[in-house]
């Protein structure tokens, strides 16, 4: 195994993906709506809009003043990116105020009990306006509202979604703790912001269904317990550094396992995953994703250096 | 093999006024063609025309030269650029009397 491999990641035994964004996107693309609607392949009706979303970009993380900041492994990363908008925390997300990156694979190995995501990464928001208070009015770190890493799984007669994302930021209050996937709303119609008869399941798609609390609560996650950490954000929103995060599921349990985030690891054995049954077409599905989500009307940007998916 | 990738900028979206598209970082591409996909347009003299925009930031814009034509059928429009560091967008003018274009605008690079 290559020296640096080995260095930057703890593969499990399987690797399925190893992907260096400074090589290119490497299958990996934004989410979109469903486009079947006759008779204009328009989108799916529903409560909320994807078709906002930004685009992946191969990025050189170009800022105004010390120009490009490359990558880890190179000069490009993958970014994930939204556009200026937001609603408040604890409304329906805006169209535009997420973006989420996702690679399609399936199951290859019928011998999975766990599988595991790695990435090293970076976050920051746009350097746009001086619009801040304080000793550093043009820092914008309480702009980012969460960014987080996980799949949407189907396999062995269940569809589910596993991950942990880090709540930075709540309506401009720091808050910079972890918190993984699982549902609480009482049913269908509880997780689609109160709306009957929308497509969606209680499960489904927890980044942008499940209602959300002023306080951070949000019925699509729970805190992992003692889950505060603060991150690397540096003195200004142009000066990156590269940072990694490892999260472990058992598939086989339907549990998690653990959350490790630069030298810190998280103890999630108790915590199960909430899983629904199987939909049309899809058995064997593997998805992992990366997302992030602002906190106001400022684009924020998550960098993707390298992701390992591994199982074992 | 030449590194080649689409991107949607707007997609299926209405716009009755000027705009401009949401950006994209393109260095490491040499060709850049922006096809503006027109699915619907109502109104009477309706018309649109773009100019490519380039950005040493991402949001500082300066116009690059390159122009659309005037943009006023449905159908599959295109511009090309070739030579633009790294940011581009497109910023579109409408005009027209009651003017409403449904748009599909997709950034296509290759290396």
């Amino acid at each position: 195994m290559d020296l640096t491999f080995s260095s930057r990641f703890q593969p499990l035994d399987k690797i399925l993906i190893y992907d260096v964004f400074n090589n290119g996107y490497n299958g990996w693309m934004e989410i979109m709506p469903n486009f079947n609607e006759h008779p204009f392949f328009d989108e799916q009706p529903g409560i909320l809009s994807k078709h906002q979303w930004p685009s992946l970009m191969l990025s050189t993380a170009t800022f105004r003043y010390p120009g490009s900041h490359g990558s880890m492994s190179g000069q490009y990363s993958l970014k994930v990116s939204t556009r200026p908008i937001a609603n408040r925390y604890e409304e329906m997300p805006a169209p535009g105020s997420l973006g989420q990156a996702i690679k399609r694979i399936s199951f290859h190995n019928k011998k999975r009990k766990y599988l595991q995501f790695e990435a090293w990464f970076s976050y920051t928001a746009e350097q746009d306006k001086m619009d801040g208070t304080g000793d550093l009015p043009g820092l914008h770190e309480s702009s980012i509202r969460a960014f987080g890493f996980g799949w949407d799984l189907q396999e062995r007669g269940n569809r589910y979604f596993a991950g942990a994302r880090y709540l930075n930021s709540v309506n401009g209050e720091l808050k910079n703790k972890w918190q993984i996937v699982y549902p609480s709303s009482k049913d269908d119609e509880d997780w689609a912001f109160g709306t009957s008869g929308d497509w969606c399941v209680k499960g489904i798609d927890p980044f942008w269904y499940g209602r959300r609390y002023p306080d951070g609560r949000h019925d699509g996650f729970i805190d992992v317990k003692d889950g505060h950490q603060k991150l690397v954000y540096n003195e200004t929103d142009c000066k990156l550094n590269w940072q990694y995060v490892r999260v472990l599921i058992d598939t086989e349990e339907r549990k998690y396992v653990e959350l490790q985030s630069g030298d810190t690891t998280f103890d999630l054995k108790d915590q199960p995953i909430y899983t629904v049954d199987s939909y049309a077409r899809i058995d064997g599905l593997m998805n992992p994703l990366a997302w992030i989500e602002t906190d106001t009307n400022r684009r924020v940007f998550l960098f993707l250096d390298s992701i390992v998916i591994s199982q074992q | 093999m030449r590194l080649f990738n689409a991107a949607p900028l707007e997609l299926k979206k209405y716009f009755k006024e000027d705009f401009t598209t949401n950006h994209y970082e393109a260095g490491w591409a040499s060709e850049c063609i922006f096809f503006i996909m027109v699915e619907d347009i109502k109104g009477t003299g309706s018309s649109l025309i773009a100019d490519v925009e380039i950005s040493h930031d991402g949001m500082t814009w300066v116009k690059e030269g390159t122009q659309s034509g005037k943009i006023d059928k449905a159908g599959l429009h295109f511009i090309r650029v070739k030579h633009f560091g790294n940011w581009l967008r497109l910023n579109c003018h409408i005009s027209g009397e009651s003017p409403e274009f449904k748009l599909l605008i997709q950034i296509a690079l290759k290396e």
